[in-house]
């Protein structure tokens, strides 16, 4: 499954959507109760789903989707 | 007497005073498009809905609620709503279900205004709201079936004219659910009266002029998103910017220089988020045309408003009010010395006291709660449902905040926090009770306490203390779980920023949870007396 699939899982876990598109250009305000308060809850159920762990410096400007989708990957290629 | 209703105030009427070709609404969105909305506009289209509402055969003083992100629709229904006289509220877009639920259990709705997506969302809890009658999507064509509408199949046949009434001041008009420590949300009642003292604190407080442009950042599901978001300012002829992206420090300046914006409100939450950001901002926006920036929801602290005076070159008011209060009772304001960290004095016709344990009125620098002498126009009438509670409220002739302040020699007010466990998380009050239910629901947990504490940017975040059950360790996954859990049937807003697993919650022999002694070891101070604490 592709990293993004799994992520749209993710995303309709943690803001109670169903169905949800999610694509590489998706941002904040394409999802509706994504917000600073939520994205903390999302980032640490994204660490959780995917096994990996975020440095704070690496999350502080993830732009859309596509640079969340690119961590995800690059963080699972060094896990090996 | 009669009196002028609301809906009415913030259109037709400013048509009939010559702002029909006024912009009223400039609506921002996220790509920072924008959409002009004439008085005339708010004016048709709000006819429309109170159209709408006759049609479906609401009866005057039923309750409408509008649970949407901020969109047009949300001014549309609630002026309508309020034309019509039903009794108008505003549910906050990120509620979880559970929230929801409550709201519109305790407040009887009949009518709903939302979009598929939150359709969707809220579906499982309709069929235990019996007197939800029917649901109107503002994001589909037709309409679904008998109780499912569609908000532009309705208002398009709906006539572009309605005659408002004039009403009696006391006819309620907006209900509002607020926090309490205890027991679920309570649902605060205002009326239509209460619009002369929202528009006596547009002319001290913010001292509006016909040109202004003016932009209240608030969410209209909260007291300040419709008090200064959309009555106050339009019963001026006052015209509002509203953005409907999320918080981003380059979009808000860039909002504010472009639109020219004059008076700006906000909170302290979301200015700390600008300090925090300011590399992107500082240096790079002049706004010349900004006259004064007001904050509202929580304590302003000093280093905000040092900071607005140095990065923005301009001066920060503080305001305080409640949902109760339906507008500002204290607050700093022009032709005022501001004394930073003090939010203020009364206003004119307020008179605010602080009062000891057998009511006794305190002097200077003596610290105790909060209260306001009762007659103020935009006073709350009732909690809806809970009348036993709303007289508690009241000390003799005084409305008891709930607040603890002091007040200085020169009778400036000082915040110095709440009397009960409220939380105030980024201007946002969440009862312990919400977060604690959904937690103590869930199989993993025996027992639970949740408690405000500082916090450098929230003002105050929420920790939850949880017992597991025996045998469970606590883990990322189970963290996770009771996040989620927490946002999606409370709000994300009341999602625990910190859990702290220990073996037991203290109580006392009533077996009521002693939050303070649990907030004080946390803190790392001294328990107090706890002789009332169980075994």
């Amino acid at each position: 499954m592709a990293v993004i699939d799994d992520l749209t899982t993710v995303f309709e876990e943690v803001f109670d959507q169903k169905n949800l598109t999610v694509t590489n250009e998706t941002t904040s305000n394409d999802i509706d109760g994504w917000d600073s308060m939520s994205h903390v809850t999302m980032l640490m159920a994204v660490e959780d789903h995917f096994g990996i762990e975020f440095k704070p410096y690496e999350i502080a400007n993830l732009v859309n989707v596509g640079a969340l989708v690119s961590l995800i990957e690059k963080k699972l290629a060094e896990k090996g | 007497m009669m009196a002028k209703n609301i809906g009415y105030m913030c259109t037709g009427m400013q048509c009939e005073m010559g702002r029909a070709t006024k912009v009223a609404m400039r609506l921002i969105n996220p790509d920072l498009s924008r959409v002009d909305y004439t008085f005339k506009d708010l004016d048709r289209e709000s006819n429309k809905f109170a159209n709408v509402l006759k049609e479906l055969g609401v009866h005057k003083q039923d309750k409408v609620f509008v649970f949407l992100p901020k969109q047009v629709e949300v001014f549309f229904a609630f002026l309508g709503a309020l034309k019509y006289e039903a009794i108008a509220g505003v549910l906050f877009s990120n509620f979880g279900k559970e929230a929801v639920f409550d709201r519109l259990l305790d407040s009887g709705a009949k009518i709903l205004v939302t979009k598929q997506s939150f359709y969707d969302r809220i579906s499982e809890i309709l069929p235990n709201l019996p007197a939800l009658e029917k649901i109107i999507l503002t994001d589909v064509e037709t309409n679904q079936d008998e109780k499912v509408l569609s908000y532009a199949a309705l208002t398009s046949k709906a006539s572009n004219d309605f005659m408002v009434q004039d009403v009696d001041p006391e006819t309620p008009s907006v209900l509002h659910y607020t926090s309490g420590s205890t027991g679920r949300p309570k649902g605060v009642l205002h009326i239509h009266g209460g619009i002369a003292h929202q528009i006596d604190t547009m002319d001290e407080a913010f001292q509006v002029e016909e040109d202004d442009i003016y932009w209240c950042t608030a969410d209209q599901a909260w007291v300040t998103g419709v008090s200064y978001g959309i009555t106050g300012p339009w019963a001026k002829g006052i015209t509002q910017v509203h953005f409907t992206g999320k918080f981003d420090a380059v979009d808000w300046f860039e909002i504010l220089k472009r639109e020219e914006v004059t008076i700006w409100y906000s909170a302290p939450t979301a200015l700390r988020m600008l300090i925090q950001d300011e590399a992107r901002i500082i240096g790079k926006y002049d706004l010349p045309k900004l006259k004064r920036v007001y904050s509202v929801g929580e304590p302003l602290n000093p280093e905000i408003l040092f900071w607005v005076r140095k990065v923005m070159h301009k001066e920060i008011y503080d305001t305080w009010f409640q949902t109760e209060t339906g507008g500002v009772m204290i607050c700093n304001r022009p032709g005022l010395e501001i004394k930073p960290g003090s939010m203020g004095k009364p206003l004119s016709g307020i008179e605010a006291i602080t009062a000891g344990e057998k009511d006794e009125i305190l002097g200077p620098e003596q610290i105790g709660s909060l209260r306001v002498r009762r007659g103020w126009s935009s006073m709350f009438r009732t909690y809806l449902n809970m009348e036993d509670v709303y007289r508690e409220k009241f000390h003799g002739d005084y409305y008891d905040t709930g607040d603890l302040a002091k007040v200085d020699s020169d009778g400036y007010f000082w915040f110095l926090g709440r009397n009960d466990d409220v939380i105030n998380t980024s201007g946002h009050l969440v009862g312990p009770f919400e977060v604690e239910s959904v937690l103590l629901a869930m199989d993993e947990i025996v027992d639970v306490a949740v408690i405000g504490a500082p916090d450098p940017m929230l003002w105050e975040k929420i920790v939850a203390f949880v017992k597991l059950k025996e045998g469970l360790t606590w883990s990322k996954s189970l963290e996770v779980k009771c996040r989620i859990a927490v946002s999606r049937q409370v709000s994300p807003v009341a999602v625990p920023s910190e859990f702290v697993v220990i073996d037991k919650i203290p109580k006392n022999r009533s077996g009521k949870i002693m939050r303070r002694v649990l907030k004080a070891q946390y803190l790392g101070k001294d328990v107090g007396d706890i002789s009332t604490m169980e075994d």
